[in-house]
């Protein structure tokens, strides 16, 4: 696939111009190579605003809705079908956000234009990049005109950003103006503002930059290769979303300061997209081993360490204090378990001796990412006429009845690869074989692998993106056995209890 | 699932109404707590006051709705609505097939549906524990049951908001990801819900039982996935004791009550009428009860000792109460540098030559330097 997309896009890197023509043609090449399976009887953009819901394809069989609804399960489960092994991930993050205001946003393959819907994403990007990350900050800078602007310093406080991200286009002085997106963008001179304010980030923690950019060039003042250099030196990684078409230049810089690894690096085709892209990277890096041929003099990067923090108590007065966050007068907050300093909120510095105060709740929020959720297969009608599944196990939706086996069974083995059970050996002669949306179970169902559940797929989106846990591993009798007495008269005590004393107190009558 | 009695056709002219309401209670069926209870309050009397409680829920809209879900020994089971159990030969049956009484005449048909399963859902958990069950745990699978709660919650909102697909979207700047497919007919009764207002809900735990630590990821996930809802965890701690559900109650802004004297708990039924009856938007106009300190202290990984000032692992955010001897982490033996938590402290010595002011406020322009001149770390 990237073969593809460096064969069609190397045609226009060296034409350096964010002209129409040139964005038409290598959006074909890329939007042909992702989205494979779909007829392309429209560009996007030439559509309407419902663009995306029209975007199916007949099924074989001419049934539509069957499609649709596969299409929009493998939609769901796209980002689901990642990370289920723990590998050790960069849980302190800091993270530069950089944003492109430069003319290219002002094109309007997303509506209303670029430039609204990223601000638009970018607000909500922070807001959970915080939920995912709360120990973890953030720097927000726009390209803007060739130069690269802070918008906001690197804080843990995604108010800042937010307020800081709706400044671009709402200041709150009067005296600036809106900053609308103009001239060309820097990738240059982002990756070095980033670089310098990424420069006292700890060693354990991760740096990380992520660009959005909509244009299709990069002005430069000098060399970017020795940039890219010097941020691979300096342990930086980069993540591009870039808008149109895939650029040579983002794929080399993706590529050199993530190990090799350029699949950080991807184009939306249009804003569900975006969305699902910048989501991503909420999630926290995977940290790489070492290279060994680092000098051994300085100490290894990602290097672990033992970090100080505070886990300060709440506090409520009966009369109102200064925090010495915001100088704000508050009858309530936190004091520094060090300094004795009252705070608003936490997580935060301690604006006085600096050391990190938090909640141990907020450590407890990043364990999803040590211990994610293995992920769910998907069923065969062969599987769920074993297991005779008729709901879905946390939510009781019904799930689609299964059909009457057929001689031998209809169904193929590519959704059936991992449920465990043995296809049927002796070749099954396809005979309606329909493809299905690659990730979409033909059943409707989902099954957890060790507990054996079958879910739905609105469960199986919201345990993995939201709840990280499985409701049927932790529902059923599968925990060690510990320790404790047997007393079997208990139950028996309690069956007869509630026989008599709710049948006997008639609580119902509420006339 | 409640549209049984036909109820819903009334509450579609009616715009004004104050939107549905679904209560789920999670209630701690742990036969060990409630052997330690039983001179007080039987479990049989707890059930009786939380249906009139449930009873009463119902009876402040026609939209509202109930779930309960039993948190057992090592399983969590749902009391209300009954589930159907696989089967292997896929004959669908009716809803509450089990053994259809005639419906009392004095009595709210749907309070008697409730009623019945319920009973008859929840004798089935008893009878279905086994001594061997009883000896291998003693703690609750409240994890679990949150986990169930939360799922059927995000899957009602879903079915019950107006245009976002996604239940799970985080705010509304997102793209509306409503598309024809996704018309939300409750597949339980077929209906389609014609006028969707949001639905607010919100978890009841009647609990009893301490000692969650075995669960802590679960329940901490359970709770952030709460917060992130906006669903509040109200919690009626009957007995035992564990700062979690405190925790949770404070987290998602819900109503921690433990009357923990005996008479106190006779009077469960005033407790659940006066502390829990309201929902998310009557709290609004109230002045609910609790509000007192949390604790929000940390324990440590190593001594167990309640810490103020913790040194926590980079990699797998272990909490320890004092710099580890060999600086290797108990938790995932990873080396552990100790310079960022002892030594940096004092290090922060003034370098004027360093002090070279970059100007990284507003613009830097072309004027970024173009070899490397930020030295490595």
């Amino acid at each position: 696939m990237d073969g593809e997309y460096i064969q069609d896009v190397s045609d226009d890197d060296g034409v350096e111009v964010a002209s129409r023509s040139g964005n038409n043609g290598a959006a074909g090449g890329a939007y042909g190579a992702r989205a494979r399976g779909r007829t392309r009887a429209k560009e996007r953009w030439e559509s309407g605003i419902q663009a995306d819901s029209i975007a199916f394809g007949e099924g074989p069989d001419g049934n539509l809705a069957e499609s649709l609804e596969a299409e929009e399960q493998a939609r769901k489960r796209a980002r689901l079908r990642q990370d289920n092994k723990p590998v050790q991930r960069g849980i302190i993050r800091h993270v530069v956000l950089i944003l492109d205001l430069s003319e290219a946003m002002l094109e309007k393959d997303m509506r209303p234009n670029r430039y609204i819907v990223t601000i638009n994403h970018a607000q909500a990007y922070v807001r959970e990049f915080f939920e995912q990350n709360p120990i973890s900050q953030m720097c927000v800078m726009a390209m803007h005109d060739g130069l690269c602007i802070r918008l906001s310093d690197l804080s843990g406080n995604p108010a800042d950003h937010i307020a800081a991200i709706q400044g671009i286009r709402y200041p709150k002085s009067a005296r600036q103006a809106a900053r609308e997106p103009k001239g060309s963008p820097s990738l240059q001179n982002a990756l070095e503002m980033a670089r310098a304010a990424l420069y006292h980030a700890p060693s354990h923690s991760t740096r990380e930059v992520i660009i959005v950019l909509g244009a299709l060039l990069s002005n430069d003042p000098g060399d970017i290769h020795k940039t890219i250099k010097s941020c691979v030196n300096d342990r930086l990684r980069v993540a591009i979303i870039g808008m149109g078409a895939r650029l040579r230049i983002c794929q080399e810089i993706c590529a050199k300061t993530n190990a090799g690894d350029d699949s950080v690096y991807g184009v939306c085709q249009d804003e569900k997209n975006l969305r699902e892209l910048l989501m991503a990277t909420t999630t926290p890096p995977v940290i790489r081993q070492t290279a060994p041929a680092l000098p051994s003099s300085e100490p290894t990067p990602n290097a672990a360490s033992l970090l100080m923090m505070g886990f300060p108590s709440r506090v409520t007065e009966s009369t109102p204090s200064l925090c010495a966050c915001h100088n704000n007068l508050t009858r309530g907050g936190y004091m520094c378990s060090r300094c004795q300093v009252k705070v608003c909120s936490l997580p935060r510095a301690c604006p006085s001796c600096g050391m990190t105060l938090i909640l141990s709740t907020h450590l407890a929020r990043s364990y999803h990412h040590l211990f994610p959720l293995q992920s769910w297969v998907e069923v065969s009608w062969k599987r769920a006429r074993e297991l005779g599944s008729t709901e879905c196990q946390a939510c009781m939706t019904h799930f689609p009845p299964v059909p009457e086996p057929q001689e031998p069974d209809a169904m193929q083995e590519g959704t059936d690869k991992s449920t465990g059970t043995d296809t049927a050996n002796g070749a099954p002669k396809p005979v309606k074989q329909r493809p299905r949306a690659e990730g979409a179970s033909e059943s409707s169902r989902y099954e957890c692998r060790s507990c054996h559940c079958h879910f739905c797929i609105d469960c199986d989106v919201y345990c993995h993106t939201v709840l990280h846990n499985c409701p049927g591993c932790l529902s059923n009798p599968n925990t060690a056995p510990t320790d404790a007495e047997t007393n079997p008269e208990v139950v028996a005590e309690m069956a007869a209890g509630l026989e008599n004393g709710v049948n006997g107190g008639e609580p119902m009558d509420m006339e | 699932m409640n549209a049984i009695d036909g109820t819903d056709r009334h509450v579609r002219d009616s715009d004004n109404s104050p939107p549905p309401s679904l209560l789920t209670v999670i209630l701690d069926t742990n036969p060990h707590a409630w052997a330690l209870l039983s001179d007080t309050l039987p479990l049989s009397k707890a059930v009786a006051n939380l249906l009139v409680f449930i009873n009463a829920h119902l009876s402040f809209n026609h939209a509202n709705q109930v779930a309960v879900i039993a948190s057992h020994i090592q399983r969590a089971q749902w009391l209300y609505p009954t589930p159907h159990p696989p089967r292997s030969s896929s004959s669908p049956e009716e809803n509450g097939t089990s053994t259809p009484t005639p419906p009392s005449a004095t009595k709210y048909h749907r309070f008697a549906i409730i009623e019945r399963e319920l009973q008859d859902n929840l004798s089935r958990v008893i009878s279905q524990t086994t001594a061997a069950d009883l000896t291998s745990s003693t703690t609750t699978q409240i994890a679990g049951a949150l986990s169930i709660a939360l799922s059927h919650i995000s899957r009602a909102t879903q079915l019950s908001s107006p245009n976002d697909s996604s239940g799970i979207s985080l705010d509304s700047t997102g793209p509306t990801l409503s598309n024809p497919t996704d018309t939300p007919t409750d597949p339980a009764d077929g209906t389609p819900r014609a006028r969707r207002s949001p639905l607010t809900s919100r978890i009841l735990i009647v609990s009893v039982s301490g000692d969650l630590a075995a669960q802590y990821i679960p329940v901490m996930n359970s709770i952030f996935a709460a917060q992130r809802q906006r669903v509040p965890l109200d919690v009626l701690k009957l007995a035992g004791d564990t700062v979690f559900l405190q925790q949770a109650a404070d987290a998602t802004g819900g109503v921690y009550i433990a009357p923990s004297s005996p008479s106190a708990r006779a009077g469960l039924l005033q407790y659940l009428m006066m502390g829990f009856l309201p929902d998310a938007r009557a709290r609004a106009a109230l002045v609910m009860p609790g509000g007192g300190e949390v604790d929000f202290r940390a324990a440590c990984f190593c001594h167990r000792r309640v810490v103020d000032v913790g040194f926590v692992c980079s990699v797998c955010l272990s909490i320890f109460c004092e710099p580890l001897e060999e600086g290797e982490c108990l938790t995932c033996g990873t080396r552990l540098s100790l310079g960022a938590a002892v030594a940096a402290k004092p290090v922060v010595v003034p370098r004027p030559k360093k002090k070279k002011k970059r100007k990284v406020g507003d613009i830097t322009g072309t004027s970024t330097p173009m070899s490397a001149g930020t030295p490595g770390p």
